[in-house]
């Protein structure tokens, strides 16, 4: 499938709905995934699930009380493994920098 | 439980509404609700609390209430919901809180404000709207002569009223134009990744003076038209004394006072407004041979004797057969500055600070002489300075 690069932020929900989950249980997956380096804002969160919901990428799976339950989709995975093998052909194009250091 | 009402900053000001919140709340006063141009607040522990707006745009018909889920996610990060108004919903965090920020990615929160955007730019269609429909559909029926003449009239007769709606139209226009600069000005520094100020320092001292200027004239021009309105008497004809308008005695008509043949009875209407003193007479008198007389009356005496002509044209373009005013010729009469007639059904007569628009039928005519009406008018008039 050809597409353009992802959005940090998409890239990060993705990877925390491999597990499916609520809102704030993906904030915090991303805060963990991330090293703590990715802060996430639940105005922002909201905003790129519904768009992702648009696209096909997540799907609702459930509510618990208030909170809903998203999942990944099929086309989501596909396209969070597309990524994930473009930027491993960014780094490993990257490595020349390494290698000019030494 | 004791209340204090403050004026707010507009809805598209979201860094400045979060600013004066969170000083409230500072001096004591927490946010309850916040209404159309005021907010509610309660008495509270003066603490540095942070607020938070979030604008929800809806779908088409759609009302604006923030999904569940949303709120619920919000307060697992520390935000509490405290109301709402329009598109905008406010949070509040308590002072110490962590709670994150809303957007990590201002591009984002710009996105959420396109409704607001729009907002702005449209939002003072349906007014204009609204005022070129019903211009246009009165400049359909009546003719635009017409419609110019009842306008210059009517000004006469309620100046108050014209000025209140020309300042509210001014100050719409002020308000939606400000709106939409500063919201496209912000949705831009959003889109382009600069995140929202949500402490800033500018006071908008200029904007205040011109916002407060035009909405206390507005409310000043109200109060002066309820005055008005409230000053209106209205009284039998016979009880003239020293007013400008004829009765059908003055023209030698005798008989008891009756009804029109739409059941009206006799009565003058005495509004004093900023630009004149204006009766609204209307006379009905059956005659000894049963038959009714009529004669309606519009009489001014201005404070401005300059607008006396103008007043006239005005009433010739109103009147009931004028035409919108081409069918009146002007007649010589004696002791007024300049009369007009139509057919002899409609007299307009102009003396001085008077003005005055007389239709009148007598017994058994389809027209009268307007002549007998001119003179009973200018020896009416003669007897005041």
């Amino acid at each position: 499938m050809e597409q353009g690069p992802m959005t940090e932020a998409t890239y990060y929900i993705l990877l925390s709905l491999l597990k499916p989950g609520h809102g704030y249980g993906m904030m915090q997956r991303i805060r963990e995934l991330s090293a703590g380096r990715l802060e996430m804002g639940p105005g922002t969160l909201y905003g790129v699930l519904s768009r992702m919901q648009k696209e096909g990428l997540i799907v609702f799976a459930g509510e618990e009380g208030r909170r809903k339950n998203y999942a990944i989709t099929e086309k989501g995975r596909a396209a969070l493994l597309a990524e994930y093998e473009r930027l491993k052909r960014l780094v490993a194009d990257g490595k020349l920098l390494e290698e000019g250091e030494k | 439980m004791k209340y204090r009402y403050r004026f707010h900053p507009g809805d598209y000001e979201l860094g400045e509404n979060e600013k004066f919140y969170g000083d409230m709340e500072a001096r004591g006063w927490r946010l309850v609700k916040r209404g159309g141009r005021l907010s509610k607040f309660t008495p509270a522990e003066p603490s540095r609390a942070r607020y938070r707006i979030e604008v929800f745009a809806p779908g088409f018909l759609e009302q604006s209430v923030l999904p569940e889920e949303q709120v619920a996610v919000f307060a697992d990060c520390g935000w509490e919901y405290v109301t709402d108004r329009g598109l905008l919903h406010i949070f509040r965090a308590p002072a110490g809180s962590d709670a994150p920020e809303f957007y990590s990615d201002p591009a984002q929160q710009a996105e959420t404000l396109k409704a607001l955007r729009k907002n702005t730019l449209w939002g003072w269609s349906p007014t204009l709207l609204w005022l070129v429909v019903y211009l246009g559909l009165d400049v359909l029926m009546k003719g635009s002569e017409r419609t110019l003449g009842d306008l210059q009239r009517r000004f006469v007769q309620i100046p108050p009223l014209y000025f209140a709606v020309g300042f509210t139209i001014l100050w719409q226009l002020y308000r939606h134009t400000r709106d939409a600069w500063i919201i496209t000005r912000t949705y831009r520094r959003l889109k382009n990744g600069v995140p929202l100020d949500h402490n800033p320092r500018k006071r908008h001292v200029l904007h205040k003076v011109v916002n407060r200027t035009l909405e206390g004239l507005v409310v000043l021009c109200l109060l002066l038209t309820a005055a008005q309105l409230t000053a209106t008497r209205s009284t039998d004809p016979e009880d003239r004394t020293d007013e400008p308008y004829l009765l059908l005695s003055d023209l030698g008509w005798q008989g008891k006072q009756g009804v029109s043949i739409l059941g009206d009875e006799s009565s003058v209407t005495h509004t004093p407004s900023l630009l004149a003193d204006y009766w609204d007479v209307r006379e009905f008198l059956k005659t000894p041979a049963g038959r009714t007389v009529w004669m309606y009356q519009d009489v001014y005496r201005l404070r401005d004797a300059g607008m006396a002509r103008l007043l006239a044209e005005a009433s010739m373009k109103t009147a009931t057969f004028g035409d919108g005013g081409k069918k009146f010729r002007p007649i010589a009469a004696t002791g007024l500055d300049a009369a007009w007639t139509n057919n002899h059904l409609e007299v307009v007569a102009v003396k001085g600070p008077y003005v005055a628009y007389i239709s009148y039928i007598g017994l058994g005519h389809d027209s009268v002489d307007p002549l007998p009406v001119c003179t009973a008018l200018a020896e009416r008039w003669d007897a005041f300075p």
